[in-house]
């Protein structure tokens, strides 16, 4: 597009060639496809992605780019839930039937359970929500008590995080704790005084979507730093090579954050190629993108690596569990340049 | 509580260490809440082993239901129906709450055991509309919790809601002769409705397992003849055995007597060396 109106320049039809003084670039993404082999043959764990609002594609592409397990934290599916019911299905979704997509694709799908901070807000809704909340947090899976926190920071929210750290407490399991877009400093802050004022450890207590500001403190005080690779809002991937760079891996996980805005479910293998071209030693981009996540949630007791560590890839034309997403004999694979459809 | 024989816990506490069967008895002294959260809380106390099974315990751990059987489950699936039975029945209202809420709030291993206990439950009626649904259901291991190897659908669903569960069994190529009653339950409905499914599935150019042509058995239709008759024809042996069978144990005189061109097979039938069981080619 033309940026300033007083310039009259052409733009050059399609058909001319253009001169070839004119075709230096000064800038040009870099574009993943050429970029897949610094990763070939490693192992990703994305303890963070909203999988109920992406398709079967990205799990297909998140499989064949090394993601083998991941947790979907209990959130905010984009516009508030106006009864118990819709919490219950949502609830019951992230242990069922996106566990089993998720089987599907040769993913280990975990989860983190609890009510989320903006919907803290409707006091009526949040009390049902809590007395529901202990038959979801003791369920096979559930990895964490999560992702709960601040959004608006009012004295709801306040009031259910506090509840919810009892919760996590009680049934001994982590807690994700989402931090704020705005204000965040503040708010990362108060998240962490809070769970050590209802004396958690906090080795138990992921504090996510982390940045150059917040990290320094998330760390001294002992606690896990997630870090979301979110194009334009959070975290970008050559920040966090920075990040990385100056802290190194010691508690610093990174992850996707992928729901339903504009997001990436493949940040980790992302970030993981970016690092090992900008030389960040291979155990270091394993344990941020890997490891770390993996000895974090655990401790819930819930992850038991032989389920995606297995050598044994799942056989993508291979039936899972019969009875599938893959109607009347599909398969999980398919060619997406073929102009037949069988 | 429900149908709790004495040889089912005695059954259950042989698969158990000391340790999870104290969680568990110390489990069924508390009040409902408590136990509906031990039915959740299950796997985080015992092991997921797969229970030993001989045949001596087949059919006899609830001796007022035989066709009650646990082979191919872990520990947790067993112990989760076991204290199921103990919730208690009366009054009838809470019982139903409770059941349903745990119904609401499963996740599948769950709902695997919750599907499984169903033929053992107090007000066994109540749960039809759960167990239709289940039969619904696209997650592989509920389909199956309430298909295969369960009495339930063959004591208490109607036929129409029995033929959906049978032709989906079908649809996911599943093995239908592990779904209780498939024999005792066979019906002209369904006949028709699976020649029809075979039907569409040759014009698209895909098969169906081949003992599925034991539903259409007994459920004759003059109309049925001409494809009898291509399957005469077929180079697969048992495409042609098949077509035997239904031949033999069919009332329509045209269809029956289409065998008579095959003395072989029917000879073998008489002989009771062809029988459905044979072509049970379903892997499991």
């Amino acid at each position: 597009m033309c940026q300033n109106p007083n310039n009259q320049t052409k733009n050059p039809s399609h058909f001319e060639s253009i001169d070839a003084t004119e075709e230096s670039p000064t800038h040009r993404d870099l574009l993943w496809e050429d970029y897949q082999n610094l990763i070939k043959d490693m192992r990703f764990f994305d303890p963070h992605i909203h999988m109920v609002s992406r398709t079967t594609d990205d799990y297909q592409m998140m499989a064949k780019a090394g993601i083998v397990a991941i947790i979907e934290p209990a959130f905010w599916v984009g516009q508030p839930r106006t009864g118990l019911a819709s919490f219950k299905d949502y609830y019951s979704s992230l242990v069922g039937w996106e566990r089993f997509r998720s089987s599907q694709f040769g993913i280990k799908h975990y989860c983190t359970m609890g009510l989320n901070s903006r919907e803290a807000n409707n006091e009526r809704l949040a009390e049902e929500v809590m007395e529901i909340l202990p038959l979801f947090a003791y369920k096979e899976g559930v990895v964490g008590i999560g992702e709960i926190g601040f959004d608006d920071q009012t004295a709801l929210e306040e009031k259910y995080y506090r509840l919810q750290l009892d919760l996590a407490k009680k049934t001994n399991l982590p807690v994700q704790i989402h931090t704020p877009h705005r204000d965040k400093k503040r708010g990362t802050e108060r998240s962490m005084s809070i769970a050590l004022e209802h004396g958690l450890d906090p080795s138990f207590v992921v504090v996510d979507h982390n940045n150059e500001e917040t990290v320094k403190s998330v760390l001294d005080q002992g606690f896990w730093a997630a870090f979301t690779i979110y194009p334009f809002t959070k975290m970008g991937n050559e920040r966090m090579v920075a990040v990385v760079e100056k802290y190194g891996p010691e508690r610093i996980m990174i992850n996707s954050s992928a729901d339903w805005g504009i997001s990436d479910p493949l940040a980790i293998p992302k970030t993981a190629a970016l690092m090992k071209q900008r030389g960040i030693p291979l155990d270091v981009i394993r344990k941020v993108t890997y490891q770390n996540a993996i000895d974090a949630f655990a401790k819930s007791g819930q992850i038991d690596v032989a389920d995606f560590e297995t050598e044994s890839k799942p056989d993508p034309s291979a039936k899972f569990h019969g009875n599938s997403i893959l109607r009347g004999g599909q398969q999980p694979v398919m060619n997406k340049n073929s102009l037949l459809i069988q | 509580m429900a149908n709790l024989s004495t040889n089912f816990s005695q059954f259950l506490f042989e698969q158990c260490t000391n340790k999870e069967r104290e969680w568990l008895e110390e489990k069924v002294k508390s009040n409902f809440l408590d136990l509906m959260t031990a039915f959740v809380a299950a796997p985080r106390f015992l092991s997921k082993k797969n229970i030993s099974y001989d045949s001596k315990s087949r059919g006899s751990l609830i001796p007022e239901l035989t066709s009650f059987e646990v082979n191919g489950w872990n520990l947790v699936r067993l112990a989760r129906v076991w204290l199921l039975l103990h919730l208690p029945s009366e009054p009838k209202e809470q019982y139903i709450k409770n059941i349903e809420t745990l119904f609401d709030t499963a996740e599948l291993n769950e709902l695997v055991a919750l599907y499984s206990a169903l033929p053992l439950l107090s007000y066994p009626t109540e749960w039809l509309p759960r167990a239709t649904d289940a039969v619904r259901s696209n997650m592989g291991f509920v389909f199956d919790s309430i298909a295969l190897q369960n009495p339930y659908p063959e004591l208490y669903f109607p036929e129409p809601a029995w033929n959906q569960l049978v032709l989906k069994t079908i649809f996911n190529e599943k093995p239908i002769h592990r779904i209780y009653g498939i024999n005792r339950r066979r019906n002209e409905d369904l006949s028709i409705a699976v020649f029809d499914f075979i039907s569409e599935r040759s014009a698209a150019g895909r098969n169906v397992p081949i003992s599925v042509w034991m539903l259409i058995s007994g459920f004759t239709l003059e109309s049925m003849v001409p494809k009898l008759f291509l399957m005469f024809k077929s180079e697969i042996q048992t495409e042609k055995q098949a077509a035997a069978l239904v031949c033999y144990e069919s009332k329509e005189p045209k269809i029956r007597s289409l065998l008579t061109k095959y003395p072989d097979l029917e000879l073998s039938i008489q002989n009771e060396d062809l029988d459905w069981s044979k072509l049970q080619s379903i892997p499991e």
